[in-house]
Protein backbone atom coordinates (compact mmCIF):
# COMPACT_ATOMS: atom_id res chain seq x y z
CA UNK A 1 0.00 0.00 0.00
CA UNK A 2 1.33 3.50 -1.32
CA UNK A 3 0.23 6.50 -0.13
CA UNK A 4 1.42 10.27 -0.96
CA UNK A 5 -0.02 14.15 -1.57
CA UNK A 6 0.37 17.51 -0.38
CA UNK A 7 -1.94 19.37 1.85
CA UNK A 8 -1.65 23.35 2.41
CA UNK A 9 -1.94 25.42 5.61
CA UNK A 10 -2.94 29.16 6.70
CA UNK A 11 -0.27 28.83 9.19
CA UNK A 12 4.08 28.88 10.06
CA UNK A 13 5.59 25.55 9.61
CA UNK A 14 6.82 25.65 12.91
CA UNK A 15 3.79 25.60 14.32
CA UNK A 16 2.28 22.81 11.82
CA UNK A 17 5.43 21.03 13.15
CA UNK A 18 4.97 21.39 16.80
CA UNK A 19 1.01 20.39 15.98
CA UNK A 20 1.97 17.29 14.53
CA UNK A 21 4.32 16.46 17.40
CA UNK A 22 1.40 17.13 20.08
CA UNK A 23 -0.81 14.56 21.89
CA UNK A 24 -3.44 16.90 22.37
CA UNK A 25 -3.28 18.15 19.21
CA UNK A 26 -3.18 14.99 17.68
CA UNK A 27 -6.31 13.36 19.04
CA UNK A 28 -8.85 16.57 17.81
CA UNK A 29 -7.17 15.81 14.41
CA UNK A 30 -6.37 11.84 13.51
CA UNK A 31 -10.25 10.79 12.64
CA UNK A 32 -11.46 8.36 14.78
CA UNK A 33 -8.70 8.71 17.43
CA UNK A 34 -10.08 8.46 21.10
CA UNK A 35 -6.52 8.41 22.88
CA UNK A 36 -3.59 9.13 22.76
CA UNK A 37 -0.20 9.65 24.60
CA UNK A 38 2.89 10.48 24.08
CA UNK A 39 5.34 7.20 26.21
CA UNK A 40 8.87 8.66 25.12
CA UNK A 41 10.50 11.35 23.49
CA UNK A 42 9.37 10.35 20.33
CA UNK A 43 6.74 7.55 20.74
CA UNK A 44 3.11 7.55 21.08
CA UNK A 45 0.43 5.20 21.70
CA UNK A 46 -3.11 5.51 21.02
CA UNK A 47 -6.61 3.91 20.09
CA UNK A 48 -8.41 4.79 16.90
CA UNK A 49 -11.91 3.69 16.15
CA UNK A 50 -13.02 3.73 12.67
CA UNK A 51 -16.60 3.67 11.95
CA UNK A 52 -16.31 3.05 7.71
CA UNK A 53 -19.28 1.80 5.81
CA UNK A 54 -19.29 -2.01 6.62
CA UNK A 55 -16.72 -2.07 8.33
CA UNK A 56 -16.19 -0.93 11.85
CA UNK A 57 -13.30 -1.50 14.36
CA UNK A 58 -10.77 -0.23 16.96
CA UNK A 59 -7.59 -0.18 16.55
CA UNK A 60 -4.01 -0.09 18.39
CA UNK A 61 -1.66 2.26 16.97
CA UNK A 62 2.02 3.06 17.87
CA UNK A 63 3.83 5.94 16.05
CA UNK A 64 7.24 7.08 16.33
CA UNK A 65 9.05 9.90 14.87
CA UNK A 66 12.34 8.25 14.17
CA UNK A 67 13.86 11.23 12.04
CA UNK A 68 13.54 14.75 12.05
CA UNK A 69 14.58 18.06 11.13
CA UNK A 70 12.15 20.29 12.95
CA UNK A 71 10.47 22.44 11.60
CA UNK A 72 10.60 21.04 7.84
CA UNK A 73 11.37 17.58 7.75
CA UNK A 74 10.18 13.99 9.47
CA UNK A 75 9.97 10.56 9.60
CA UNK A 76 7.76 8.12 11.20
CA UNK A 77 7.01 4.30 11.81
CA UNK A 78 4.37 2.81 12.96
CA UNK A 79 1.76 0.27 13.57
CA UNK A 80 -2.03 -0.39 13.73
CA UNK A 81 -3.24 -3.42 14.88
CA UNK A 82 -6.69 -4.37 15.46
CA UNK A 83 -9.37 -7.53 15.18
CA UNK A 84 -9.58 -6.96 11.40
CA UNK A 85 -5.92 -7.14 11.11
CA UNK A 86 -2.67 -5.14 10.91
CA UNK A 87 -1.14 -2.09 9.33
CA UNK A 88 2.76 -1.81 9.70
CA UNK A 89 4.42 1.24 8.01
CA UNK A 90 6.42 4.60 7.66
CA UNK A 91 6.12 7.85 5.53
CA UNK A 92 8.09 10.89 5.46
CA UNK A 93 6.92 14.34 5.66
CA UNK A 94 8.67 17.88 4.43
CA UNK A 95 6.91 21.09 5.24
CA UNK A 96 8.01 24.41 3.07
CA UNK A 97 6.60 27.78 4.01
CA UNK A 98 5.25 30.53 2.03
CA UNK A 99 3.70 33.66 2.63
CA UNK A 100 2.62 32.62 6.24
CA UNK A 101 0.93 29.41 4.51
CA UNK A 102 2.90 25.61 5.44
CA UNK A 103 2.64 23.06 2.22
CA UNK A 104 3.20 19.41 3.68
CA UNK A 105 4.04 16.72 1.11
CA UNK A 106 4.16 13.28 2.64
CA UNK A 107 4.97 10.19 0.95
CA UNK A 108 4.07 6.18 3.04
CA UNK A 109 4.49 2.81 2.33
CA UNK A 110 2.19 0.43 4.54
CA UNK A 111 2.13 -3.05 4.72
CA UNK A 112 -1.25 -5.24 5.15
CA UNK A 113 -1.90 -8.28 7.09
CA UNK A 114 -5.22 -10.07 8.39
CA UNK A 115 -8.85 -9.87 7.26
CA UNK A 116 -7.87 -6.18 5.95
CA UNK A 117 -5.18 -7.85 3.56
CA UNK A 118 -8.36 -9.06 1.64
CA UNK A 119 -9.64 -5.11 0.64
CA UNK A 120 -8.46 -4.71 -3.25
CA UNK A 121 -5.34 -2.19 -2.72
CA UNK A 122 -7.42 0.77 -4.45
CA UNK A 123 -9.80 0.39 -1.65
CA UNK A 124 -7.03 -0.13 1.10
CA UNK A 125 -4.86 2.79 -0.48
CA UNK A 126 -8.23 5.28 -1.15
CA UNK A 127 -9.31 4.59 2.58
CA UNK A 128 -5.77 5.53 3.88
CA UNK A 129 -5.37 8.64 1.31
CA UNK A 130 -8.71 9.55 2.44
CA UNK A 131 -8.41 9.54 6.39
CA UNK A 132 -4.62 11.25 6.27
CA UNK A 133 -6.49 14.25 3.98
CA UNK A 134 -9.10 14.24 6.46
CA UNK A 135 -6.50 14.92 9.56
CA UNK A 136 -4.92 17.38 7.14
CA UNK A 137 -8.17 19.30 7.02
CA UNK A 138 -8.61 18.88 10.45
CA UNK A 139 -5.10 20.39 11.52
CA UNK A 140 -5.70 22.93 9.40
CA UNK A 141 -8.94 24.11 10.51
CA UNK A 142 -7.84 23.85 13.99
CA UNK A 143 -4.80 26.25 13.56
CA UNK A 144 -6.48 28.54 11.95
CA UNK A 145 -9.21 28.71 14.81
CA UNK A 146 -6.53 28.62 17.13
CA UNK A 147 -3.24 29.77 15.91
CA UNK A 148 -1.67 28.74 19.13
CA UNK A 149 -2.90 25.13 19.22
CA UNK A 150 0.32 23.95 17.90
CA UNK A 151 2.33 25.40 20.04
CA UNK A 152 4.55 23.62 21.48
CA UNK A 153 3.93 22.45 24.98
CA UNK A 154 4.46 20.21 28.04
CA UNK A 155 3.65 16.31 25.25
CA UNK A 156 3.75 14.14 28.65
CA UNK A 157 0.00 14.49 29.56
CA UNK A 158 -1.96 12.17 30.88
CA UNK A 159 -4.39 9.92 28.47
CA UNK A 160 -7.45 12.17 27.21
CA UNK A 161 -10.73 10.68 25.96
CA UNK A 162 -13.05 12.16 23.27
CA UNK A 163 -15.99 13.47 25.51
CA UNK A 164 -18.74 11.40 24.08
CA UNK B 1 -19.19 -14.96 10.52
CA UNK B 2 -18.55 -13.30 14.31
CA UNK B 3 -22.13 -11.19 14.67
CA UNK B 4 -23.01 -11.73 18.47
CA UNK B 5 -25.84 -9.54 18.42
CA UNK B 6 -28.14 -8.13 16.03
CA UNK B 7 -30.34 -5.12 17.12
CA UNK B 8 -33.33 -4.29 15.36
CA UNK B 9 -34.75 -0.89 17.00
CA UNK B 10 -38.95 -0.26 15.82
CA UNK B 11 -37.95 3.49 15.74
CA UNK B 12 -35.67 6.35 15.07
CA UNK B 13 -34.99 7.41 18.95
CA UNK B 14 -34.48 3.93 19.77
CA UNK B 15 -31.94 3.28 16.84
CA UNK B 16 -30.23 6.43 17.88
CA UNK B 17 -30.34 5.92 21.30
CA UNK B 18 -28.80 2.13 20.59
CA UNK B 19 -25.98 3.93 18.83
CA UNK B 20 -25.08 5.85 21.43
CA UNK B 21 -24.91 3.35 23.93
CA UNK B 22 -23.14 0.82 21.64
CA UNK B 23 -20.49 3.37 20.71
CA UNK B 24 -18.53 3.14 16.88
CA UNK B 25 -18.17 -0.04 16.94
CA UNK B 26 -21.63 -1.16 16.50
CA UNK B 27 -22.26 -1.72 12.41
CA UNK B 28 -25.33 0.17 11.49
CA UNK B 29 -26.61 -1.71 8.02
CA UNK B 30 -29.74 -0.55 6.30
CA UNK B 31 -30.13 -2.71 3.72
CA UNK B 32 -26.94 -4.54 3.69
CA UNK B 33 -25.44 -4.50 -0.18
CA UNK B 34 -22.45 -2.68 1.29
CA UNK B 35 -21.97 -4.87 4.72
CA UNK B 36 -22.87 -7.86 3.88
CA UNK B 37 -20.60 -8.85 0.83
CA UNK B 38 -17.42 -7.50 3.27
CA UNK B 39 -18.77 -9.78 6.24
CA UNK B 40 -19.65 -12.69 3.60
CA UNK B 41 -15.61 -12.34 2.75
CA UNK B 42 -14.20 -12.25 6.48
CA UNK B 43 -13.00 -8.56 5.31
CA UNK B 44 -15.69 -6.90 7.99
CA UNK B 45 -15.72 -8.71 11.57
CA UNK B 46 -18.56 -6.67 13.26
CA UNK B 47 -19.67 -8.42 16.88
CA UNK B 48 -23.06 -6.21 17.19
CA UNK B 49 -24.91 -5.00 14.20
CA UNK B 50 -27.86 -2.83 14.14
CA UNK B 51 -30.84 -3.42 11.03
CA UNK B 52 -32.75 0.23 10.38
CA UNK B 53 -35.21 -1.87 8.65
CA UNK B 54 -37.73 -1.27 11.07
CA UNK B 55 -36.83 2.12 12.27
CA UNK B 56 -39.16 3.92 10.86
CA UNK B 57 -36.70 5.60 8.35
CA UNK B 58 -38.36 4.59 4.71
CA UNK B 59 -41.06 6.94 3.92
CA UNK B 60 -40.94 8.95 0.62
CA UNK B 61 -42.43 11.97 0.27
CA UNK B 62 -43.24 14.98 -1.72
CA UNK B 63 -43.89 17.74 1.20
CA UNK B 64 -44.03 21.58 -0.93
CA UNK B 65 -40.99 22.06 -2.97
CA UNK B 66 -39.15 19.33 -1.88
CA UNK B 67 -38.84 14.91 -1.90
CA UNK B 68 -38.01 14.11 1.21
CA UNK B 69 -36.41 10.81 1.58
CA UNK B 70 -35.99 8.50 4.07
CA UNK B 71 -32.64 7.23 4.75
CA UNK B 72 -33.61 3.45 4.15
CA UNK B 73 -36.39 3.67 1.04
CA UNK B 74 -35.29 1.43 -1.08
CA UNK B 75 -34.08 2.36 -4.96
CA UNK B 76 -37.09 0.44 -5.96
CA UNK B 77 -39.08 3.36 -3.81
CA UNK B 78 -37.78 6.06 -6.50
CA UNK B 79 -38.60 4.19 -9.50
CA UNK B 80 -41.97 4.72 -8.06
CA UNK B 81 -42.07 8.12 -7.80
CA UNK B 82 -42.67 10.93 -10.51
CA UNK B 83 -41.60 13.96 -8.69
CA UNK B 84 -37.91 14.01 -9.76
CA UNK B 85 -37.69 12.01 -12.81
CA UNK B 86 -33.68 12.10 -12.56
CA UNK B 87 -33.52 9.74 -9.84
CA UNK B 88 -36.25 7.33 -11.48
CA UNK B 89 -33.47 7.21 -14.50
CA UNK B 90 -30.86 6.80 -11.51
CA UNK B 91 -32.20 3.85 -9.51
CA UNK B 92 -33.35 2.66 -13.06
CA UNK B 93 -29.48 2.81 -14.07
CA UNK B 94 -28.53 1.19 -10.65
CA UNK B 95 -27.50 -3.17 -10.09
CA UNK B 96 -30.28 -5.53 -10.45
CA UNK B 97 -34.36 -5.34 -9.50
CA UNK B 98 -33.21 -7.82 -6.30
CA UNK B 99 -30.66 -5.27 -5.02
CA UNK B 100 -32.62 -2.46 -5.62
CA UNK B 101 -35.55 -3.88 -3.73
CA UNK B 102 -32.54 -4.33 -0.30
CA UNK B 103 -30.57 -1.69 -1.39
CA UNK B 104 -31.62 2.22 0.40
CA UNK B 105 -31.05 5.75 -0.85
CA UNK B 106 -28.80 6.14 1.40
CA UNK B 107 -26.79 3.61 1.63
CA UNK B 108 -25.87 4.16 -2.17
CA UNK B 109 -24.42 7.79 -0.50
CA UNK B 110 -22.10 5.20 1.44
CA UNK B 111 -21.05 2.42 -1.58
CA UNK B 112 -17.74 3.47 -2.95
CA UNK B 113 -17.01 4.33 -6.63
CA UNK B 114 -17.48 2.54 -8.68
CA UNK B 115 -20.62 2.68 -7.40
CA UNK B 116 -23.35 5.27 -5.64
CA UNK B 117 -25.27 6.35 -9.01
CA UNK B 118 -27.96 7.71 -6.98
CA UNK B 119 -25.85 9.88 -5.45
CA UNK B 120 -24.61 10.93 -8.56
CA UNK B 121 -27.80 12.09 -9.65
CA UNK B 122 -28.66 13.43 -6.08
CA UNK B 123 -25.35 15.65 -6.39
CA UNK B 124 -26.85 17.14 -9.56
CA UNK B 125 -30.18 17.91 -7.54
CA UNK B 126 -28.49 20.06 -5.12
CA UNK B 127 -29.88 17.14 -2.01
CA UNK B 128 -29.16 18.24 1.54
CA UNK B 129 -28.81 15.23 4.25
CA UNK B 130 -30.17 15.33 7.84
CA UNK B 131 -28.08 13.86 10.24
CA UNK B 132 -28.92 12.95 13.45
CA UNK B 133 -27.66 11.46 17.32
CA UNK B 134 -28.96 11.62 20.75
CA UNK B 135 -27.77 15.35 20.56
CA UNK B 136 -29.61 17.11 18.32
CA UNK B 137 -29.94 17.17 14.40
CA UNK B 138 -27.87 19.10 11.49
CA UNK B 139 -28.43 19.71 7.70
CA UNK B 140 -25.78 19.60 4.99
CA UNK B 141 -25.56 20.30 1.61
CA UNK B 142 -24.59 16.35 -0.21
CA UNK B 143 -21.78 18.63 -1.33
CA UNK B 144 -20.42 19.34 1.65
CA UNK B 145 -21.45 15.51 3.35
CA UNK B 146 -18.70 13.37 0.84
CA UNK B 147 -15.57 14.09 2.26
CA UNK B 148 -13.25 11.17 0.59
CA UNK B 149 -13.06 7.51 -0.44
CA UNK B 150 -15.58 5.69 1.71
CA UNK B 151 -15.47 9.11 3.89
CA UNK B 152 -18.01 11.47 5.63
CA UNK B 153 -19.07 14.09 7.69
CA UNK B 154 -20.96 11.40 9.96
CA UNK B 155 -19.84 11.53 13.42
CA UNK B 156 -19.16 8.21 15.53
CA UNK B 157 -22.80 8.33 17.27
CA UNK B 158 -24.72 9.68 14.17
CA UNK B 159 -27.30 8.23 11.70
CA UNK B 160 -28.33 9.52 8.23
CA UNK B 161 -31.93 9.80 8.79
CA UNK B 162 -33.03 11.56 5.46
CA UNK B 163 -32.37 12.61 2.08
CA UNK B 164 -34.29 16.29 0.94
CA UNK B 165 -34.09 17.18 -2.84
CA UNK B 166 -35.46 20.23 -4.44
CA UNK B 167 -38.50 19.21 -6.99
CA UNK B 168 -37.80 21.62 -10.23
CA UNK B 169 -38.99 21.26 -13.53
CA UNK B 170 -35.81 22.00 -15.06
CA UNK B 171 -34.77 19.80 -18.07
CA UNK B 172 -32.27 17.34 -16.53
CA UNK B 173 -30.21 14.77 -18.07
CA UNK B 174 -28.39 11.39 -16.70
CA UNK B 175 -26.42 9.10 -18.57
CA UNK B 176 -24.67 6.23 -17.18
CA UNK B 177 -21.84 4.34 -19.13
CA UNK B 178 -21.18 0.66 -18.25
CA UNK B 179 -19.76 -2.52 -19.72
CA UNK B 180 -23.24 -3.99 -20.17
CA UNK B 181 -26.62 -2.26 -20.21
CA UNK B 182 -27.84 -3.51 -16.58
CA UNK B 183 -26.76 -4.41 -13.35
CA UNK B 184 -22.96 -2.90 -14.38
CA UNK B 185 -20.36 -1.12 -12.61
CA UNK B 186 -20.25 2.34 -13.78
CA UNK B 187 -17.56 3.10 -16.05
CA UNK B 188 -18.75 6.82 -15.74
CA UNK B 189 -21.87 8.24 -14.79
CA UNK B 190 -22.77 12.39 -15.62
CA UNK B 191 -25.69 13.85 -14.25
CA UNK B 192 -26.73 17.40 -15.88
CA UNK B 193 -28.92 20.32 -14.88
CA UNK B 194 -29.23 23.39 -16.07
CA UNK B 195 -31.14 26.67 -14.94
CA UNK B 196 -32.10 28.89 -18.21
CA UNK B 197 -32.99 32.81 -18.06
CA UNK B 198 -33.22 34.74 -21.26
CA UNK B 199 -32.23 31.97 -23.59
CA UNK B 200 -28.64 31.28 -21.94
CA UNK B 201 -27.81 29.03 -18.59
CA UNK B 202 -27.93 30.91 -15.72
CA UNK B 203 -26.40 27.79 -13.66
CA UNK B 204 -25.48 24.65 -14.45
CA UNK B 205 -24.97 21.53 -12.41
CA UNK B 206 -22.77 18.57 -13.61
CA UNK B 207 -22.17 15.95 -11.79
CA UNK B 208 -19.61 12.66 -11.93
CA UNK B 209 -19.65 9.24 -10.56
CA UNK B 210 -16.96 6.48 -11.00
CA UNK B 211 -14.36 9.47 -11.71
CA UNK B 212 -13.25 10.65 -8.31
CA UNK B 213 -13.35 9.47 -4.60
CA UNK B 214 -16.59 9.66 -4.52
CA UNK B 215 -19.44 11.39 -6.55
CA UNK B 216 -17.77 14.98 -7.24
CA UNK B 217 -19.00 18.30 -9.16
CA UNK B 218 -17.48 19.08 -12.20
CA UNK B 219 -17.27 22.59 -10.91
CA UNK B 220 -15.33 24.35 -13.82
CA UNK B 221 -17.16 22.62 -16.35
CA UNK B 222 -20.28 24.03 -14.65
CA UNK B 223 -18.52 27.80 -14.48
CA UNK B 224 -18.12 27.39 -18.13
CA UNK B 225 -21.44 27.10 -19.47
CA UNK B 226 -22.98 29.80 -17.31
CA UNK B 227 -24.10 32.91 -19.32
CA UNK B 228 -23.77 30.59 -22.58
CA UNK B 229 -26.11 29.56 -25.34
CA UNK B 230 -24.98 26.20 -24.60
CA UNK B 231 -23.94 26.08 -28.82
CA UNK B 232 -21.55 23.38 -29.91
CA UNK B 233 -18.67 25.19 -28.51
CA UNK B 234 -19.69 25.84 -24.92
CA UNK B 235 -20.51 22.12 -24.88
CA UNK B 236 -16.96 20.89 -25.89
CA UNK B 237 -15.23 23.41 -23.45
CA UNK B 238 -17.16 21.79 -20.86
CA UNK B 239 -16.55 18.33 -21.69
CA UNK B 240 -12.81 18.86 -21.87
CA UNK B 241 -12.84 20.98 -18.49
CA UNK B 242 -14.90 17.69 -16.31
CA UNK B 243 -12.37 15.57 -18.26
CA UNK B 244 -9.52 17.58 -17.18
CA UNK B 245 -11.09 17.89 -13.59
CA UNK B 246 -11.75 14.55 -12.50
CA UNK B 247 -9.62 12.14 -10.82
CA UNK B 248 -10.01 8.58 -12.32
CA UNK B 249 -8.69 5.14 -11.13
CA UNK B 250 -8.21 2.29 -12.81
CA UNK B 251 -10.01 -0.90 -11.50
CA UNK B 252 -11.09 -4.55 -13.46
CA UNK B 253 -14.12 -2.39 -14.95
CA UNK B 254 -12.11 0.12 -16.61
CA UNK B 255 -8.67 2.01 -16.95
CA UNK B 256 -7.98 5.68 -15.74
CA UNK B 257 -7.30 7.15 -18.94
CA UNK B 258 -10.42 5.43 -20.49
CA UNK B 259 -12.68 6.42 -17.33
CA UNK B 260 -11.08 10.08 -18.20
CA UNK B 261 -12.40 9.90 -21.58
CA UNK B 262 -15.10 8.78 -21.13
CA UNK B 263 -16.11 11.52 -18.47
CA UNK B 264 -15.36 14.22 -21.34
CA UNK B 265 -17.40 12.21 -23.99
CA UNK B 266 -20.93 11.42 -21.83
CA UNK B 267 -20.48 14.87 -20.47
CA UNK B 268 -20.78 16.38 -23.93
CA UNK B 269 -23.45 13.79 -25.04
CA UNK B 270 -25.35 14.65 -22.04
CA UNK B 271 -25.47 18.78 -22.38
CA UNK B 272 -26.36 17.90 -26.35
CA UNK B 273 -29.62 16.36 -24.76
CA UNK B 274 -29.93 19.90 -22.58
CA UNK B 275 -29.00 21.94 -26.05
CA UNK B 276 -31.96 24.24 -27.13
CA UNK B 277 -33.63 22.40 -29.78
CA UNK B 278 -32.76 18.58 -28.62
CA UNK B 279 -35.08 16.24 -28.71
CA UNK B 280 -36.90 16.33 -24.97
CA UNK B 281 -35.64 19.38 -24.15
CA UNK B 282 -38.27 21.20 -21.94
CA UNK B 283 -37.23 24.68 -21.70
Amino acid sequence: MNVRGSHTMEAPRAVVFAAICDPDALLGIIPGCREIEQVGDAEYRGQISLRLPGVVGTYRTVVRLVDSDPPSYGRLEGELEGTLGTVTGHATFRLAESGGRTTIEYEGQGVIGGPLARLDARFAEGLAGSLIKQGLRNLGSRLKADPAAGTPSDHRQPTREIPA
Amino acid sequence: MTVRTYLLPRSRPEALGLLGAHGPELLVMAGGTVAMPLINEGISLPEAVMGLRLAGLDGLERAGDRLRIGATATLTQLLDQDAVPMLREAARNTASWSIRNMGTVGGNLFTPPPGGDVAVALLALDASVTLASTRGERVLPLADFMTGFMSTELAADELLIEISVPIRGEPTAYLKLGRKHASTPSVVTVAARLEWRDGRVADARIALGAVGPHPIRAAEAEQLLVGTRLDAEAIAAAAVAAAQGCEPFTDGIATDWYRRRMAGLFVGRALEQLAPGAAGEGR
